[in-house]
C-alpha cells in the first residue's frame, strides 16, 4: 500500500523528467530507469505544482482537487514516492 | 522449418508493469529497447 504524508512538502526527484502529454504525462526516472504514466492532466497539475505548494495537500487544492476527490490523488502521489518519483522537501 | 522461417524470440524484456493506480501506471524498462 503505497502512502503520502500529506502535510509534508514533495517535489519530483532531481533526476526525473517531466513530459506533457494529451492524456496526462510521462514521468522518467534516469536513475531508476523506470517510467510512469500520469493518466490524468489534474494529477500533471498537482506534481508540477508541489515544488510551490506547502504540502501535498495543497498542492491538489491549488490545482483544483475537490475534497472528495482528494484522497484519489494522494494515493497516486503515494505511488509515485514509492517509485522515488517524488521526493520529501526540506521545508 | 527452415532456418529463416523459425520465430525468433525478442531479445530481452521489453518492459514490466510493476505498480498500477487508477491514475498513476508505471514500467521499468531493462530490455535494450521497448515499446509499450
Amino acid at each position: 500500500m503505497s502512502s503520502i504524508d500529506p502535510d509534508t512538502a514533495w517535489q519530483l526527484h532531481p533526476q526525473v523528467s517531466v513530459r506533457p502529454e494529451p492524456f496526462g504525462a510521462l514521468l522518467y526516472h534516469f536513475g531508476t530507469r523506470k517510467l510512469s504514466f500520469l493518466k490524468d492532466r489534474t494529477l500533471l497539475t498537482v506534481v508540477e505544482g508541489l515544488a510551490d505548494a506547502s504540502s501535498a495537500r495543497a498542492a491538489c487544492a491549488a490545482a483544483g482537487v475537490s475534497p472528495e476527490h482528494v484522497p484519489t490523488y494522494l494515493r497516486a502521489l503515494g505511488t509515485l514516492v514509492e517509485s522515488k518519483m517524488l521526493v520529501e522537501r526540506a521545508a | 522449418m527452415s532456418r529463416s522461417e523459425q520465430l525468433v524470440e525478442p531479445q530481452g524484456e521489453v518492459e514490466d508493469v510493476i505498480e498500477t493506480d487508477s491514475l498513476v501506471e508505471e514500467v521499468s524498462i531493462d530490455g535494450m529497447c521497448g515499446v509499450y
